[in-house]
């Protein structure tokens, strides 16, 4: 399935810019199972300097800066994906990875191999979670048991959360912190990867947060409007012997082709899609418009 | 050797059973003090009361201050030394200490370059990755980043104390910025200055080849092929706890004191805001912490660094003195795995002992902390504020129990130390000498392959006999450290070193964008302080003359007086707005406000307040004797209450003392600061302040026709305020009258006081800043004082005496000043937006005020 994909985000400002800084996790990452076709970043006004490099999760950021008198920015990704997930391997074909229990997994993550010091980041605190509190714990010990597969306990989690919490895009923002979303149970697809993590880390497994996008389908027989996407996140479990495994909560599904992946990071704050200092005095205005479909050609 | 039970002695092992560095509890002496001892025991303990309070005099005269956070006392607290100085004997010194120092801090670079590069030690298991991953101050944003020096980790500092077997032992590290460098240099100079006494027949090793090495480190650390590198010194600010020793460091090095919003990063260079351009910056000594570095890549909501700064890092363009991200190092989790690390990287054994520590990441070590937790102190591993560190032994059940469940949820990130009875040594107090714990902070610079070791460095005394923690925070005592030779040392007493590596602002463009700020600011406050003064203090005399009591109605005279200062001070609505009858009631405590309280807009206190705020910011630039000067300002005014209503003849004293020494202060500022300095700025701001004000006194007292009688009383007014009667008197010889008044004080163009003189300095004055960029011929400030002083020169004094149809003012007297005030106030506006480029304030693309640890 080859998808093109565009990502506009546009800042209006009121008293102009006369200088900035910014950093762009835009650009979909390349593994088995995505292949980026073709990816361009359109940036008005060109920027004075622009850079490319790797970041310490492996992602793709874009620094630039622009030094001209501006009133707007507008920065437009645009890639072509080919996404097919059956290349990749499937939890449900490893009989060794659906069935290994926490007990288990526990004693595969003391292993002092390259793989396992890699992963073993994400089951440490990070800036968004941190100071984990019991009650998350107490919701992942409903799911998580010494004895039970972890696949399954993540399974359900990721259900639970489905059914649980509501998606309610005016009762969070990004600096809501996840014990107040817990209490709330409200959120966007943001908080509840956030708390899965939490949940996650909390009785000790890694857990890391997925960035990027989710196809959205029009209802039967309307045509699909532009603009309707928009950024998407989920959380991905470490399954020793296995590897890694996402789980979309907002949608209660194990991604398949629909899910593009743009970065990985412990949390949101590693993987914002655009941040930046600007030197201004007055106040900005931000849109943001996403738009997935299969490529035509 | 004993010696006599002298009175300095006495009771000394009272309660005490610590090791003591110079007593055996015998009364045994460490013969390596002896000579110290002898030295103390010579001087007397009168005469050591008598130094004491000297050296307490020289550090507040010489402003050596220290602040303490959320402490309402906390800014600008006075340093403390004590007379004693700390001393430790070369053998032992270079034996093991230093060598112990260098390896220590060769070890500590090693794990700086393998925590950002290959990550060896925690691949290879010598070092578990919570250790390093947890740490808050290992930033993921620095990771594989190269550097062009030989060494990652540049500047050192370890604080040691001596353990109970009589060797030293590190207690912390200090590797971002590490402070107390220039209080060590100051101590030095004070006990050298106050007790010249105490070096009999001792030889101290002398610092001077350190700072070389030091400054050498600075000029090395450049990016490839810069020869002549642009150093500066980053500060948070005069608010940070070590803003004396920033500003101290900026000029004894001689390299610019800068705030983060100097500097900006464009194509892929750091540069700093100057008068004139962008001036390019290789070189960043630090004093700000890691994660406040970078606002675009590290903490967002940070104002301290400078957005972007970190890509020129990678791109090597600039050099950052620690490196950002060392602070991973400040760990007391790799307490445990040192030797280890040490072993792996150098073959070798520790050479200084460590605190025994228990990392609570292991499951072994943990069950143990836990269970034996009383015996312990705990610390979280990248925390070493005292907030973070448990003295369990003075916790209750519920504190212990809260305890360890914080260190069940999250192990990792404590450990659990012993607790070590560290030595003391002798302080001198209430007259005797007594033992106080004591500890050493030590200085390491990269030097080619290896790094050069401070012979000495800063020792900090516990405030009590049994005072288990000894820091600067609430303000612990220091003292001088000695390393003494048996050898006579050379250049003795040099600590300002050959100037020829000096790289000061050699020119006005090259002045930093906030100095002159600061510069200008000091000026204009200085210069109201001063008129304000003068005006109050005319008004007061005349109270007194016309023995003012608020019982009786005040004379026509002394009401328009009061008018005018409401008017002139800005200090609405007193005399002049509702329910100015309430206030003319009681019109002493109206000035008694406009005098004293500093929470008033437009107040003489709050005006002092703003040039003090300016001052300290500027400090690095000023001499000790304007220091003096200016404590002697202060100590007056904190002598007043503002809750107080004081007579008038106490105010007058007030303002009388005070206008001198600004006039001291004044005349310190014009010999002491070179123009290409900034004294430039400053006086532009003063002689803008002074016209503005000359301005501002004429239009409330003379612009108004008033009868002969009372005419004459305003006339005095303002001469009298402008402390111009005499020269009236010599000049005109004559009756008051209001022409030869406005031809002095406005239009005479070799008085230095009258507005026309005032106008023409500012105008030549701004003639000389840089003409910005983009600007065609002059700068539009310069125009407009061009535009003032023709305005001024083309006045006659016929037009300006004319009234208008109903006599009650001088009609084009009162535009020309309304249009010169005007003048004035666009000029000020000017000069920020042309040279101070604050007219923009960085901000965060999106506001993200996340929860940061």
């Amino acid at each position: 399935m080859v998808f093109q994909l565009s990502h506009t985000t546009s800042y209006k400002y009121g008293n102009g810019v006369t200088f900035c800084h910014n950093i762009a996790t835009l650009k979909p990452r390349d593994f088995l199972g995505q292949t980026i076709l073709s990816y361009e970043l359109e940036i008005s006004p060109k920027p004075t300097e622009i850079s490319e490099r790797v970041d310490f999760f492996g992602n793709t950021i874009t620094r630039f800066s622009i030094q001209q008198y501006h009133k707007e920015l507008k920065v437009i990704a645009k890639s072509k994906v080919l996404r097919d997930y059956t290349l990749a391997p499937d939890i449900h074909k490893s009989a060794i990875g659906m069935a290994i229990t926490l007990e288990e997994a526990k004693k595969e993550l003391k292993a002092i191999t390259p793989e396992i010091l890699e992963v073993k980041q994400f089951v440490l605190e990070s800036i968004l979670i941190a100071k984990i509190s019991k009650n998350i714990r107490d919701y992942a010990l409903v799911s998580f048991k010494p004895d039970r597969s972890i696949f399954e306990a993540a399974s359900e989690l990721m259900h639970r959360i489905f059914t649980d919490f509501e998606f309610n895009p005016n009762a969070t923002n990004v600096a809501t912190p996840i014990c107040e979303v817990m209490e709330k149970k409200k959120g966007v697809c943001q908080d509840f990867a956030q708390i899965a993590i939490a949940c996650i880390r909390s009785i000790g497994l890694p857990a890391r947060y997925v960035s990027g996008y989710i196809e959205t389908l029009p209802p039967p027989g309307k045509e699909k409007l532009i603009g309707t996407d928009a950024s998407h996140a989920w959380f991905s479990l470490y399954i020793p012997k296995f590897g890694w495994v996402d789980f979309d909560p907002t949608n209660d599904q194990i991604p398949k082709n629909q899910h593009i992946i743009v970065a990985y990071g412990r949390d949101y704050y590693d993987v914002p899609p655009l941040k930046g200092v600007i030197y201004s005095s007055g106040e900005n205005k931000m849109k943001v418009a996403v738009d997935i479909r299969p490529a035509v050609d | 050797m004993t010696i006599d039970l002298n009175t300095l002695f006495q009771n000394y092992f009272t309660n005490h059973k610590n090791y003591d560095e110079v007593l055996k509890s015998n009364m045994d002496i460490n013969p390596e003090w002896a000579n110290l001892l002898s030295n103390l025991i010579e001087i007397g303990p009168k005469e050591l009361v008598s130094r004491q309070t000297e050296i307490d005099w020289l550090m507040d005269e010489n402003g050596v201050t220290y602040n303490v956070y959320n402490d309402p006392k906390g800014l600008h607290r006075a340093w403390d030394l004590s007379i004693v100085p700390f001393l430790i004997h070369e053998k032992e010194w270079q034996q093991t200490i230093e060598k112990g120092l260098k390896q220590r801090a060769e070890l500590l670079n090693l794990i700086l370059k393998d925590i950002y590069g290959k990550r060896e030690l925690i691949k290879n298991g010598i070092v578990p990755h919570e250790v390093l991953f947890a740490h808050r101050g290992f930033l993921r944003q620095c990771d594989q980043i190269n550097y062009n020096t030989t060494k990652n980790l540049l500047v050192h500092a370890t604080d040691l104390a001596r353990g109970p077997d009589g060797r030293m032992w590190v207690v912390n590290d200090r590797t971002q910025a590490p402070s107390g460098l220039g209080y060590a240099l100051e101590n030095r100079f004070a006990i050298t200055k106050a007790a010249p006494g105490l070096f009999n027949g001792i030889h101290v090793k002398q610092s001077s080849d350190f700072f070389q090495d030091y400054n050498q480190m600075l000029i090395d650390a450049a990016p490839k092929g810069i020869d002549n590198p642009n150093i500066v010194i980053i500060t948070p600010g005069p608010h940070n706890e070590t803003y004396f020793e920033h500003a101290y460091m900026s000029s004894f090095l001689g390299y610019p004191l800068v705030k983060g919003n100097d500097l900006v990063v464009r194509n892929g260079r750091v540069w700093m805001k100057s008068l004139k351009e962008l001036k390019p910056i290789h070189v960043i000594l630090r004093r700000v912490d890691d994660i406040y570095m970078d606002p675009l890549e590290l903490r967002e909501d940070s104002y301290l660094g400078v957005a972007g700064i970190l890509d020129v890092i990678r791109q090597q363009n600039v050099t950052i003195v620690n490196p950002i991200g060392s602070g991973v190092l400040e760990n007391s989790g790799l307490i445990p795995f040192m030797n280890a690390i040490s072993k792996y990287f150098l073959n070798e054994e520790l050479i200084l002992p460590q605190i025994g520590s228990w990392w609570c990441g292991q499951e072994k070590e943990r069950n143990h902390v836990l269970k034996n937790i009383q015996k312990y102190v705990v610390k979280r591993i990248d925390r070493s504020n005292r907030e973070s560190i448990y003295f369990c032994e003075f916790l209750n059940e519920d504190e212990i129990n809260k305890l360890k469940d914080e260190i069940l949820a999250n192990p990792y990130r404590f450990v659990a130390q012993e607790k070590i009875k560290f030595s003391t040594a002798p302080d001198f107090i209430n007259g005797k000498l007594e033992p106080r714990k004591i500890m050493c902070r030590t200085f390491a610079v990269a030097k080619k392959d290896s790094y050069s070791i401070m012979p000495g460095g800063l020792v900090r005394v516990a405030a009590e006999r049994e005072n288990l923690r000894v820091s600067n925070q609430r303000g612990g005592v220091s003292k001088d450290f000695w390393i003494i030779s048996d050898e006579p040392q050379n250049h003795f007493n040099n600590y300002s070193w050959d100037s020829t590596f000096r790289n000061p602002v050699s020119d006005i463009n090259d002045l930093p964008s906030h100095t002159a700020e600061n510069l200008f600011w000091s000026g204009r406050y200085l210069g109201r302080a001063l008129i304000i003064s003068r005006l109050l203090r005319m008004c007061l005399n005349r109270m007194q003359s016309s023995q003012y009591h608020k019982s009786k109605a005040p004379s026509e005279s002394l009401h328009i007086i009061f008018e005018a200062i409401t008017s002139i001070t800005h200090t609405f609505p007193g005399f002049v707005g509702e329910g100015k009858e309430k206030i003319f009631e009681n019109a002493l405590k109206e000035l008694n406000s406009i005098i004293l309280d500093d929470t008033k807009m437009g107040s003489l206190a709050q005006t002092l307040g703003s040039f003090t705020n300016s001052y300290y910011t500027l400090r690095n630039l000023w001499s000790k004797d304007m220091w003096r000067v200016f404590d002697g300002i202060k100590k007056l005014w904190d002598k007043h209450d503002k809750t107080k209503e004081y007579s008038v003849s106490s105010l007058l004293k007030l303002l009388d003392s005070t206008v001198t020494r600004l006039i001291a202060f004044m005349g310190l500022i014009e010999e002491s600061i070179l123009v290409d300095q900034g004294l430039l700025l400053y006086f532009i701001g003063m002689q803008t302040e002074q016209a503005s004000l000359t301005i501002a006194k004429s239009r409330a007292l003379i612009v108004a026709n008033y009868d002969d009688d009372l005419e004459y009383e305003m006339l005095e007014a303002l001469l009298s305020s402008h402390e111009s009667l005499n020269i009236y008197r010599y000049s005109y010889r004559s009756y008051l009258s209001v022409e030869n008044v406005i031809k002095l004080v406005l239009l005479n163009d070799k008085y230095s006081r009258s507005l026309t003189y005032q106008l023409n300095r500012i105008l030549k004055d701004i003639g000389k800043l840089p003409i910005p960029k983009g600007a065609e011929n002059n700068s539009e400030c310069f125009n407009l004082i061009n535009k003032a002083t023709e305005l001024i020169s083309n006045a006659k004094i016929e037009d300006l005496l004319e009234l208008d149809e109903s006599e009650a003012i001088r009609i084009h007297l009162d535009a020309m000043l309304e249009e010169l005030s005007d003048l004035l106030h666009k000029i000020s506006l000017s000069i920020s937006d042309t040279y101070f480029n604050h007219s923009y304030q960085q901000s965060q693309l999106v506001n993200q005020n996340f929860p940061l640890q």
